[in-house]
């Protein structure tokens, strides 16, 4: 990865984000079996011919980050997902249990397996389909984490509550995916339906008069919280799991970086006015990773599993630089952002555009843009902007996109390596377009506006020739931007 | 914007197909490829289905259920299904009504069996209003405590069927097929068949009945008439799993030749006759 030094404007901006990326070196250690884990949209497999073809979706249906929005939404709905009632989840193996499925249902046969001894799941992936009464009802996984012993088979009636199989959580349980993206989402788009820590399928019996899960519980008791002091913001006053979680930090501060291999649960209470014998004047502060930081941290630590593939060239812009120039003088629109570089493919869908912003990156997308004139992309990019500083995008507009332009170059640098926006299959990095000498077909020297892309590229989708035309093809179309008027309907 | 349109506004869209004597292999062919491979709404209306076929819930024992010599006998197709549920002979005097939803379609309502049960139920209850006493007991629409509709479900990870098969009529003589099943709903007290159900068609018309439920699904859903395109099977990758039972699973000794007894290959030909594999018009 060929990344270079980008002059800091202000701290966790993009630039920051950068170095962060950067400096990432965790190997894709998942790379196999998330590729086993992902479907590949069959679509994606034409070679070429992209802008022949404006129905192709370059994206991969492993839908970790998309999906860990589509959960805080989903966790306000019910979910037959299994519990898990282990003791100690910190050795590794838990019993999961089949969870009550409806009032008043005490047993449920097992239909099938979805999954076997040994195989690896994902959080509210399918296990099994069991039948209760009249339903057949899919049982989905409340972990990530590898089947280690399967308790029944299809036949077998199974009581709620009894134990379904036996799981090795990967991570530690209690500070799940779940809950973090559902601070993001409860911080950061109050428009969301309200999340709840779970259905009323699920039992929450009352512990000295407070009622909770034994997730939440257990939480509870990790950071030596009294879930008695703790006061439930859920339904009738039931102890949520960010309920634990702000008691906790309220006061204290946790560290709690995700990413680091370390999978103790114990928050570190670090005391921000020590006073050491030894007259150190600077110490070390933990800063809690919220919002969209905590996302971004998640978000690349997934990429880190993808193996990136980058592409770069240099695009000639004096063309669509007068183009712009012309625009703006037909459109006198202030909302419009003048240094807005973006160029719009035909042919893509859901165009994500990274921004950054004093709350940090964030990446909103514009949908359908084959559909919609230049006119309306740039209105819309400014409306996502507007919302994006005011920390106001909704979960559709982070959502569903289906690749990434990062203008990089708004900042600085010449051009970067950028990491894919899972689950899209492509990111294009676009630097600050500079004034080079160029030689035009006579060999005259002549000033040029250079702009430096660089295209990563999921290597498991797209292979160097596919995103090589993609390229010459864009090229062309930057280069000369008459030609858009050939191809526009 | 016309009222409706206004009211329609900010409603979920729900396909609603019409249909008329559809197989009923046919149609659970269709509802279980909708359930898991479309995104969208669905509601399936099928106005009688064609010759007279038992259908078992997912995990149902035909040696359990059914009077096996003489579905046998009378060659009467038995299907397993892919929802739960029990047993039911359908026929021309059946109207079936599906929905197929999102989970998140239905504004407040969770993809748990009873929910879903108790929203259907408020469906039909609109109809009845002023006609019969209709309610929703333990798992069957009933008039009084007479039952005249059984429901099934399938819930999966985002998505959840119930249908339900209503006896406008039906003919006593094709109840003979069906055992009294060993679980019971507590309400049927140990009425045999033909004093357990009651018709439908004693209430009202099947255009009353019909209606009456689109009208009410349109307080739900934005009502919209699906593209052909809809319901072709993209992908060819998709293989329902209700079928219907061969002969040894209804138990005929494989080793026998009774006289007078039909091939397996001459009754599956009989039967697979009258569910032909052509797309839906």
């Amino acid at each position: 990865m060929i990344c270079r030094k980008f002059h800091q404007k202000n701290p966790r901006s993009l630039s920051q984000w950068w170095r962060f990326v950067s400096s990432a070196t965790v190997p894709p250690s998942r790379a196999s079996s998330a590729a086993a884990d992902s479907e590949l949209v069959s679509v994606f497999r034409a070679q070429d011919g992209i802008f022949k073809k404006p129905g192709t979706l370059f994206s991969s249906k492993n839908r970790c980050p998309e999906s860990s929005w589509s959960i805080a939404i989903g966790i306000s709905r019910c979910r037959f997902t299994t519990q898990t009632m282990a003791d100690d989840p910190f050795n590794g193996v838990v019993d999961v249990p089949l969870a009550q499925t409806g009032e008043g249902i005490a047993e449920c046969e097992l239909l099938k397996w979805f999954v076997q001894e040994g195989e690896q799941v994902e959080e509210f992936q399918p296990l099994c389909e069991v039948q209760s009464d009249k339903a057949t009802i899919e049982i989905t996984s409340r972990y990530k984490g590898r089947v280690s012993k399967v308790l029944h088979v299809p036949g077998d009636i199974v009581k709620v509550g009894e134990t379904l199989l036996k799981m090795v959580v990967d991570e530690d349980i209690f500070s799940s995916q779940p809950s973090e993206i559902l601070e993001v989402i409860k911080a950061h788009v109050p428009d969301v339906s309200k999340p709840e820590d779970a259905g009323p399928g699920l039992s929450k019996p009352k512990v000295g008069g407070v009622m909770s899960t034994p997730a939440v519980r257990n939480l509870a008791k990790q950071y030596g919280v009294n879930i008695e002091d703790v006061r439930g913001t859920g339904e009738e006053g039931r102890v949520l799991k960010e309920d634990i979680l702000a008691y906790a930090a309220r006061g204290d501060v946790l560290s709690e970086t995700s990413a680091s291999a370390d999978q103790s649960l114990e928050g570190e209470q670090i005391f921000p006015s020590i006073s050491s014998t030894y007259g150190w004047e600077y110490e070390d502060q933990t800063i809690p990773l919220r919002g969209f930081q905590r996302a971004m941290v998640k978000a690349m630590t997934l990429a880190a599993k993808i193996p990136h593939f980058h592409y770069v060239d240099e695009i000639n812009c004096n063309a669509l630089v007068e183009l712009k120039t012309s625009f703006q003088r037909a459109n006198s629109d202030a909302g419009i952002n003048e240094d807005s570089q973006e160029v719009t493919l035909k042919g893509s869908h859901n165009i994500g555009i990274a921004m950054a912003t004093p709350h940090g990156l964030v990446v909103p997308n514009i949908k359908k843009v084959q559909s919609l004139s230049i006119f309306e992309i740039t209105k819309e990019l400014a409306r996502l902007q507007e919302l994006a500083l005011a920390n106001k995008l909704s979960s559709d507009d982070i959502s569903r996109g289906t690749i990434t332009l990062s203008n990089i170059g708004a900042i600085g640098g010449k051009f970067g390596s950028p990491l894919i926006n899972a689950p899209e299959v492509s990111i294009i990095a676009i630097g600050r377009i500079q004034k080079v000498p160029q030689y035009d077909e006579d060999g005259n020297v002549y000033p040029a506006s250079i702009m430096t892309v660089n295209i990563g590229s999921d290597h498991r989708v797209l292979d160097g020739a596919t995103v090589a035309k993609f390229c010459n093809e864009w090229k062309q179309f930057i280069e000369k931007p008459e030609l858009l008027m050939l191809h526009t309907r | 914007m016309t009222a409706s349109q206004a009211r329609n506004a900010g409603l979920p869209i729900i396909n609603l197909l019409r249909l008329k004597g559809m197989p009923i292999l046919q149609q659970l062919h269709l509802e279980e490829r909708l359930l898991r491979t479309s995104s969208e709404n669905w509601c399936i209306i099928n106005d009688g289905t064609t010759r007279p076929t038992i259908v078992m819930g997912v995990s149902g024992k035909a040696k359990e259920l059914l009077e096996t010599d003489a579905v046998l006998r009378d060659e009467i197709p038995v299907i397993r299904r892919f929802t739960g549920g029990g047993t039911v002979i359908v026929d021309q005097g059946t109207i079936f009504i599906t929905f197929i939803c999102n989970k998140d379609a239905i504004s407040g309502l969770q993809s748990y069996p009873r929910p879903i049960m108790s929203w259907s139920s408020l469906i039909y209850k609109n109809i009845f209003q002023g006609i019969g006493e209709f309610s929703l007991r333990e798992n069957d629409y009933v008039i009084g405590n007479h039952k005249f509709g059984g429901n099934a479900q399938s819930i999966t990870k985002n998505r959840w069927v119930h249908h339900t098969s209503f006896l406008w009529d039906y003919e006593v003589s094709n109840m003979g097929y069906l055992k009294m099943p060993t679980r019971v709903p507590e309400y049927r007290q140990a009425r045999n068949h033909v004093e357990f159900i009651c018709r439908l068609k004693e209430y009202m018309s099947r255009s009353v009945f019909i209606d009456g439920t689109m009208d009410a699904v349109a307080a739900y859903f934005a009502l919209r008439s699906p593209d052909v395109d809809d319901m072709q099977n993209p992908s060819s990758q998709f293989e329902p799993s209700s079928r219907i039972l061969t002969r040894q699973e209804l138990g005929e000794e494989a080793s026998m030749e009774l006289v007078g007894t039909v091939s397996q290959t001459s009754y599956m030909a009989a039967i697979s006759s009258t569910f032909p594999t052509s797309k839906v018009a």
